[in-house]
């Protein structure tokens, strides 16, 4: 049975595009134009991964996430223009996965639904543990790190970072969970220990740390480990 | 008079009455000394001169006991029967009489010259009172020295209280400092356009004039003087004509400003409209060359080799990432121009923000050129990362646009300086151009070379301002053009604890 997708854009023309070219990767295309024709599809159809467009006529997206996770681990990536920055982040914060600015190329919205479904099920299946891509090889089980095949020592807190982005397997992970995470939530706002650990941590696992390959920056929102 | 006399006005009555009994003295004296020697009627005549002398020179109380003195005098000492104060003959009546009327006459007469040589020489006061007025307030840059200057004027003249105020649109300005009933009267003056007080028609039961600054239509004020009294014309007509140049000075003020209101307007409208231009460009040439390609595809897909379908297909994908571009820094820049967005100033490295922009810039036709160069151990900048990424993102689009060799991108520090600057090869930004560059609408030498430079590099500087930041273009030495952001080092946050 193939994947279906919710396709929520209240744009005509945007939601025929998707809706074929989502069609021709194989997937089962659901549209919703606004948040309360998403939310009884939701109720009444299976549905794997949502794409949500921000900006709808009847509101607010966040409503619509903080409904989605109270019940289950749906995917959801988050479809977003540049001006509305504040919201995306407040709805990656409230539980979405991951975002796509636009305008963006139909390949990069198969890729974020491709790395959003990985997921699918997590509550169900174990954690991701382990990172192994461009001779960057992270276990977290194992505690340990290897570059080309040789051992990289990190700090608790080095590695504490970066368990937190293997764990989000590829997804984007917001400034602010990563400080909770990491420091707890008295440290929500301290980004600057982002900033100084980030640093630390490209110096060392990147082979040029100034073009990270590996350890992406999300300007604005937050980091995530390259996984294609 | 029920009023008791000042003392000066008894001073005064002293004065006269000693006036009169010397004028009576000396005539009768004269009289006196050459009785028998002339006629009756010639000693009449001296009475009559020295009651002419002091009607002249005595109010018109001190004429008339001066000429009732006289004629008593000359009855008692010389009209006969002598020494009594009856009278013999209707004649010497009639001469009586006479000298009465003479004096009263004189008394007015004088009396009339009098005031009229006092009301000259207060009309010439308040000349040159107008004229001293006229020529300060040429000087008066404010509508508050206007009405400051005006305030003294009428004091000058009108000891009461005084009041003056601004006014537009038929609304008083400034209340403050203003007793209510003064106050009414002000706003009721500017409402109605007309003086208002005794001796007007209009409120004659008030204790003072309220003037309005300047006709029906065009009141910019309105002042209030007092004593205000019904007969003093002339003071009500003196501050009409303050009033007068009062309200020409403040329409002078405001016509002056609404002159430089216009033309800020038309300042604004002119770079509305070459900004349009610049933007419409922007957004119509990737537009023209999208629907051209697409509308190909549509129609001719069947004719076209398969490289060249590639081809157009490529270019609409290219120019709608340009014209992306564009509309994202048109709204930054606007966004940033109107101010209103609290900007999200957060500590920053800038090796992540050039790490993500050069990342995205590789994957461009072209990107493989972009050499990077950071220094280790930058510090921290405060700054907006969206805003400083689009920044480094534009010079960088820039410089891969307008040269074919390689791009450099080097960050380091300098001071209390954290410099990025970004460097090529290409023709260069002419000397004249280089202070130009960083306006909106600016597109210098390089029209037609190549598309979509209008607004990057204005966003660019906007970016740079809000940041505290300078951005700087440069000639390199042998040839090309070098682009330097200096972003302030602040003081460091607290360091993380290295565990």
């Amino acid at each position: 049975m193939s994947l279906a997708v919710l396709v929520v854009e209240d744009d005509r023309e945007i939601r025929d595009v998707l809706r074929a070219s989502l069609a021709a990767e194989g997937f089962d295309v659901l549209t919703a134009v606004s948040l309360s024709e998403a939310a009884a599809l939701l109720d009444h159809a299976r549905v794997d991964v949502v794409v949500l467009d921000l900006g709808l006529p009847d509101g607010d997206g966040a409503e619509l996430v903080r409904r989605i996770r109270r019940t289950s681990s749906l995917p959801v990536v988050i479809a977003s223009a540049r001006h509305q920055e504040a919201e995306k982040i407040a709805l990656l914060d409230a539980g979405a996965d991951d975002f796509l600015t636009k305008p963006f190329a139909v390949g990069e919205l198969l890729a974020r639904i491709r790395v959003a479904l990985r997921h699918r099920g997590t509550a169900v299946q174990p954690a991701i543990t382990r990172y192994d891509a461009g001779g960057l090889v992270i276990d977290l089980d194992a505690h340990r790190v290897e570059r080309n095949g040789e051992a990289l020592h990190l700090t608790p807190t080095e590695f504490n970072v970066v368990a937190c982005l293997v764990r989000a397997d590829g997804r984007v992970v917001t400034h602010r969970q990563l400080l909770v995470d990491v420091w707890g939530a008295e440290h929500i706002d301290d980004v600057h220990y982002l900033r100084l650990y980030m640093a630390q941590l490209r110096a060392k696992l990147e082979d040029v740390p100034s073009e990270p390959r590996h350890l992406v920056t999300e300007t604005g929102v937050g980091y995530r480990l390259a996984t294609e | 008079m029920a009023n008791p006399l000042t003392p000066a006005e008894r001073a005064r009555a002293g004065r006269d009455l000693v006036g009169v009994v010397v004028a009576i003295a000396a005539g009768t004296a004269v009289c006196a000394a050459l009785d028998g020697v002339i006629s009756l009627t010639s000693q009449a005549m001296v009475y009559l001169f020295a009651v002419v002398a002091a009607s002249y020179a005595l109010d018109r109380v001190g004429a008339i006991a001066s000429a009732v003195g006289a004629v008593t005098a000359f009855n008692f000492f010389f009209v006969p029967p002598r020494y009594t104060l009856a009278v013999e003959h209707r004649e010497h009546l009639i001469a009586l009489v006479a000298m009465l009327a003479v004096a009263l006459l004189v008394s007015t007469l004088s009396a009339a010259l009098k005031r009229e040589t006092a009301a000259a020489h207060a009309s010439e006061t308040r000349a040159r009172q107008l004229r001293e007025l006229a020529a300060g307030l040429l000087a008066a840059e404010r509508e508050s020295d206007v009405l400051r200057i005006g305030r003294e004027a009428l004091a000058r003249r009108f000891t009461g209280p005084v009041f003056l105020v601004g006014a537009r649109d038929g609304e008083v300005d400034d209340r403050t400092a203003i007793p209510d009933d003064v106050a009414r009267g002000l706003r009721c003056c500017v409402g109605e356009a007309a003086v208002l007080g005794p001796g007007t028609g209009r409120w004659p039961g008030l204790d003072a004039w309220y003037v309005p600054l300047g006709p029906r239509d065009s009141v910019v004020g309105a002042a209030c003087v007092a004593p205000a009294d019904a007969a003093d014309a002339v003071g009500r007509e003196h501050a009409e004509a303050i009033a007068a140049l009062l309200a020409q000075a403040i329409g002078r003020l405001r016509l002056a400003e609404a002159n430089l209101a216009t033309s800020a307007a038309l300042q604004r409208q002119h770079l509305q409209s070459t900004f349009l231009a610049a933007v419409s460009h922007d957004l119509r040439t990737p537009l023209t060359a999208i629907v051209a390609a697409a509308s190909s595809l549509q129609q001719q897909r069947a004719r076209l080799p398969v490289g060249e379908q590639d081809r157009l297909l490529a270019a609409i994908v290219a120019d709608a990432s340009h014209l992306s571009a564009v509309t994202e820094n048109t709204l930054q820049l606007v966004r940033l121009a109107a101010g209103g967005e609290a900007l999200r100033l957060e500590w920053q490295a800038v090796e992540e923000i050039v790490g993500s922009v050069v990342a995205r810039l590789r994957a461009r036709p072209g990107g493989d050129r972009i050499g990077v160069r950071i220094a280790a151990d930058l510090p921290l900048v405060r700054g907006d990362a969206t805003l400083l990424g689009q920044l480094v993102g534009n010079l960088l689009d820039n410089a891969l646009k307008y040269s074919d060799g390689p791009v450099q991108l080097v960050a380091l520090r300098a001071g209390k300086r954290l410099l990025v600057s970004v460097k090529d090869r290409g023709g260069g930004v002419g000397e004249a151009d280089r202070a130009r560059v960083f306006e909106p609408f600016y597109r210098g030498g390089r029209i037609g070379a190549t598309r979509g430079a209008g607004l990057g590099l204005a966003l660019c500087k906007a970016i740079a301002d809000v940041h505290g930041a300078s951005l700087v273009v440069s000639a390199r030495p042998r040839g090309g053009t070098r682009f330097t952001l200096a972003l302030p080092v602040e003081a460091q946050p607290e360091a993380a604890l290295a565990t």
